[in-house]
Order: structure tokens, then sequence, then C-alpha cells
């Protein structure tokens, strides 16, 4: 299989960036990728911009992305995968160099959401969800995850307490990140005493609509290797996909198929299994996704997620960490710039430039991207 | 009539499987049927899976159903705040097949959990959309 590297990242602050616009922010993420990887932007032969259009004012943003970045007149297009978007902008870009049509791939991922109201912004969430049968009903992605929060309580005994874990281990991870939307720490009781958003879930179990951006530049093992003494390879795609209609879907609702999924065919082609992971980020779009995402990449058996967290596995030190840069829960969650930003925090880690939140020697780690409801996921694996 | 009658807001107005709406206006639940291998569909589908077979027949369902998982939504949609906080439901039909629908505002949150028995019956908003809730 052809040998695809990532050799330089970038990243936005993310939050709620009323100081910038899309164009401003997708340049945030760009030129710091470029500087990472010490090249040109003139050696970009291509970019990949990944968003979920419908939040942004711009409409078929790669056009003024490209623009602003320079990048005119090479090939551009946009991937939406909702909040998989830029995982399967990375998925595209391994394409695209592989076949040799492209030499040097900009992924962009980024989202401008906060000139729309949250109110505005569930409704467009709720109709990531089945317009014809699901959203008439009034749903939201806060909704759909507490179903399988529900669901989960009911068949293995897991608790309000115990997923408060999640943001408390996370928020904890995000105060170290300057990227981050929210770097302070918060405790289980304010998780636990937070406001009711969709039972069970409360405030904090969510993570927050933000504006954003993240950059991955991609390169062919030949080139990677004249431009950078850091590559960092992509061992490992999967991406699957399940029924968009919860009621399509199989089984208690108390795991994503389309994880399980995702996760076997890349763990096959990085020919890996889930105990060789160093360091892993997870879709923690809520509390209970972190605790699903433990259990369907293979960490913890069905209902051993919980288990995992009160025994500190997944904090720095434990047997595998978990979202050590923050996850989104605390980074916010600017839909087509997540993916990129876990890609961004594995290639630091494996690069031993993660700082203070470095996992000691980390050589493999796993980035997992949920779509929507789960419609789509990504599991991408990387090596130092 | 349009299909956006059905729901608490329906947002899809043109679909094949409008006749849905004559049965809830008569109190009842259908789902299709393949004229050519029989297999059911609920929500309806105007094609069928597993043949491409597309003349289906209507069939009324009894409602009876097993409650598989729920939420009580407090933070919603601008167009489904008036009726904030309300419930969500999936549940497994008799016979296999599941639904999403609103539970009724009559059941309590307290009443609810995985494997409740309830039923999925036809209802009527107050601008005279339709659909189905359980109850
Ligand atoms: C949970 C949610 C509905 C809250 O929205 P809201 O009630 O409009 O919240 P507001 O914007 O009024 O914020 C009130 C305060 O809470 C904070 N806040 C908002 N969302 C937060 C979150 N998820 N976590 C922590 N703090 C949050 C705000 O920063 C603000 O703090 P401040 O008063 O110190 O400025 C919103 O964050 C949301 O939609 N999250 C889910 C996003 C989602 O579903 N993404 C897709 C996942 S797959
Ligand atoms: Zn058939």
């Amino acid at each position: 299989m052809s040998r695809i590297a990532i050799i330089g990242v970038g990243h936005s602050k993310f939050g709620k960036r009323s100081d910038a616009s899309l164009r401003e922010l997708a340049f945030e993420a760009y030129s710091s990728a470029l500087d990472d990887a010490d090249i040109e932007s003139s050696r970009i032969d291509g970019s990949v911009v990944c968003s979920a259009t419908h939040y942004d004012k711009q409409r078929s943003p790669a056009g003024v992305v490209a623009e602003y970045l320079g990048l005119n007149p090479q090939p551009t297009f946009n991937i939406e995968a909702a909040c998989a978007s830029s995982a399967v902008g990375l998925r595209t870009a391994w394409a695209l160099v592989s076949s040799k049509l492209h030499n040097v791939i900009a992924v962009v991922g980024v989202q401008k959401m906060t000139e729309l109201s949250n109110e505005e912004i569930q409704e467009l969430m709720g109709r990531a969800g089945d317009v014809m049968w699901e959203s008439p009903f009034g749903t939201t992605m806060p909704a759909y995850y507490a179903m399988y929060a529900t669901a989960h309580m009911a068949k293995y005994g897991t608790t309000e307490e115990q997923m408060a874990l999640v943001p408390v281990k996370n928020r904890k991870y995000g105060s170290k990140n300057p990227n981050a939307m929210f770097q302070k720490p918060i405790t289980i009781e304010e998780v636990l005493k937070s406001r009711p958003i969709s039972a069970p879930l409360k405030l904090f179990d969510c993570c927050a609509n933000a504006d954003g951006a993240a950059c991955l530049i991609v390169t062919n093992a030949e080139k990677a290797r004249k431009l950078t003494d850091r590559p960092v390879w992509v061992a490992g795609l999967g991406l699957a996909s399940s029924p968009m209609s919860l009621a399509e879907r199989k089984g208690p609702m108390t795991s994503f198929e389309v994880t399980k999924n995702a996760a076997k065919a890349a763990y096959k082609m990085a020919r890996i299994s889930p105990n060789d992971v160093d360091v892993a980020e997870v879709h923690d779009s809520f509390s209970i996704t972190e605790i699903l995402n433990y259990e369907d990449l293979g960490f913890a058996k069905p209902g051993g997620g919980t288990r995992l967290l009160e025994k500190g596995e997944t904090e720095l030190g434990g047997k595998i960490p978990v979202n050590v840069d923050g996850g989104l829960i605390s980074k916010g969650h600017p839909v087509g710039a997540t993916g990129a930003s876990q890609l961004f925090a594995l290639a630091k880690q494996l690069r031993g430039e993660a700082g203070s939140t470095q996992v000691d020697g980390a050589k493999i780690g796993v980035a997992q991207n949920i779509g929507g409801i789960g419609m789509y996921s990504a599991v991408t694996i990387l090596r130092a | 009539m349009g299909f956006e009658k059905f729901g608490r807001f329906g947002y899809v107005s043109q679909t094949k499987i409008n006749p849905l709406l004559s049965y809830l206006e008569k109190g009842q639940i259908a789902a299709t049927k393949c004229e050519k291998c029989g297999r059911t569909y609920f929500p309806p589908r105007a094609d069928c899976l597993d043949d491409r077979h597309s003349a289906l027949e209507w069939v009324v369902l009894d409602g009876k159903s097993n409650l598989v998982t729920f939420t009580k939504v407090f933070f919603a949609p601008p167009a489904f705040q008036p009726e904030t906080p309300y419930l969500l439901g999936l549940a497994e039909l008799s016979n296999g097949l599941r639904v999403f629908a609103p539970i009724s505002a009559s059941v309590e949150e307290k009443q609810l959990k995985p494997g409740k028995e309830m039923n999925l019956k036809a209802a009527k908003g107050a601008r005279d959309n339709l659909f189905y809730w359980l109850e």
C-alpha cells in the first residue's frame, strides 16, 4: 500500500470567534500548517475544504477559501460528512495523493457557526437526522445521543455521575490547550448541577458550537522524506456508514455499529489491534459518546467504558490516554474542523511536541470522528 | 394536501407515500407491503429494498410496541419551543419494525424505561397536522 504522510499541521483558536470570518479562520490554520511544514504555499497543488456548509453563511466555501489562501487555479472542492467532514477530507487527500493525481494537498477543516444562535444550529442539526421521519418531531443532536445514553444506563447501569467523569477529565486537559474554547476545569458537582439539555444529558455533558479551523498538509513518501524529517504516517483509514434513521438500526442502542465497522477496517489496514494504541482522540460530542467510543474502538468491552474512566486508564499516565488535548468538550466543536483538530493533536503527540500533555513515547495514535448521529464514522490511525 | 402536514413541524412536502396521511386522518397507522415479496415497511417506503419492486400496498398496523429508549428534550429548535420540554422515543412494534416517535404529553418521564409496553396511536395537532405518538 502506498505510504502517505502528514507533513504539516495547523490550528486556529476555537471558540466564539466574533473577530474572524470563515476565510480568515481558514487562513489561520493554513498559514500555521505551512509554517509547521516549512514549505511555501506554491507547493500545494490542490485543496480539500471540509465543512458542513449549512452552518456557514458562505455557500460552497471551497471557492472563497481557495481564493483567500491563494490556491487558485489549483483544484478545490468541498467535503461534507457532518462532524466527520475533515476525517473524510484526509481520506480524500490520501486517495488523491496515492493515485498520483496530486502531490501535496491541503486539507482545510473550517466552520463558522456562531453567526447562528444555538437554537438555529440545533434545528439544522436535528435535520441531520432523517428529515421525513424524525426531524418533524423536534430532534436535536443532544436528543439523539441522549437516547443512546438512556439505553446504556438501562442495560449496563451506567450513571450520570460516571458520565460526568468524561467532561471532568477533558476539561482538565482543555485547561492546558491554548486553542480550546473552555480552559477552566470543572467538577463532577458542576456537571451534575448543570441545566438539562436533553435528559440525561446536561449542559456540561455537551460540546459547544464554535468557530474554528484546522489544517493538514498531506503528501507521498518520496516528497515527505525530502520536505521534512518528522513525517507522521497515515497507517490506517476506516470509514463506514449506518442508516441515518434510528429506527433502521438494530440492537439495544448501546453502541455504534458504524464505529465498530470503521475501526475494524482501520486496524486491519494498519495491522494493529486496540492494545497497540498509545494515544487516542475520540469524538466526545457528548459525555456518553466518549464512553461508547471506548467500547466500539475495543479499548473496553461492551458496558466496560465507565470502568476505564473510573480507573483513570484514559488519563495521562493510564493505559490509553484519550482526548488529552481537551476533546470537543473543551475545544468546542466547529463541525467541519473537528476531525482535522483531532489529527493535529495526534500529529503533535507522535512528534513528541505535545508539551505538558505529552504521552511518553507515543508511536501509534487513533482518531475517531463520528458524523451526525452516526451515519458516518471515521477511524484514522497515525504512526510516528 | 402536502406531506408537510406530517409531524409536529414537517419539512418535506412532496413524497410518494402521501396516503399515510389519510390513514392517520382515520386514526390508523399504516405501513407499506411489497406486492412481490411481502416485506413490510414502516415508516412506509415507496420502493422495496429487497427486489426494487415499486408496487406496494398499504396495510394497517396495530400499534403494540415496546420502548427501546427515550429522552426528554429541554433545549429545542425554535419551531418546537412552545411544547418544550417534550419526550421522544424509539419503540419496537410487534412485527419487529422500529418507530421513532414522540411520546404523548400525558405520559410522565418517571413512568418510562426501556422495555416498557407502549401503544403507537395516530394523533392530530393544533394546526390540523397529523402524526403518531407513543402512549
Ligand atoms: C448545549 C447547548 C444547547 C447550550 O446552548 P445555550 O443554552 O444556547 O447556551 P448559551 O450560548 O446561552 O451559553 C450560556 C453559557 O454556557 C456556556 N456554554 C454553552 N454551551 C456550552 C457547552 N456545551 N459546554 C459548556 N459551556 C457551554 C456559554 O459559553 C455561556 O457561558 P457564559 O455565560 O459564561 O458566557 C449548545 O452548547 C449546543 O447546542 N451544544 C451541542 C452541540 C452539538 O450538538 N454538536 C454536534 C455534536 S455531534
Ligand atoms: Zn419486495
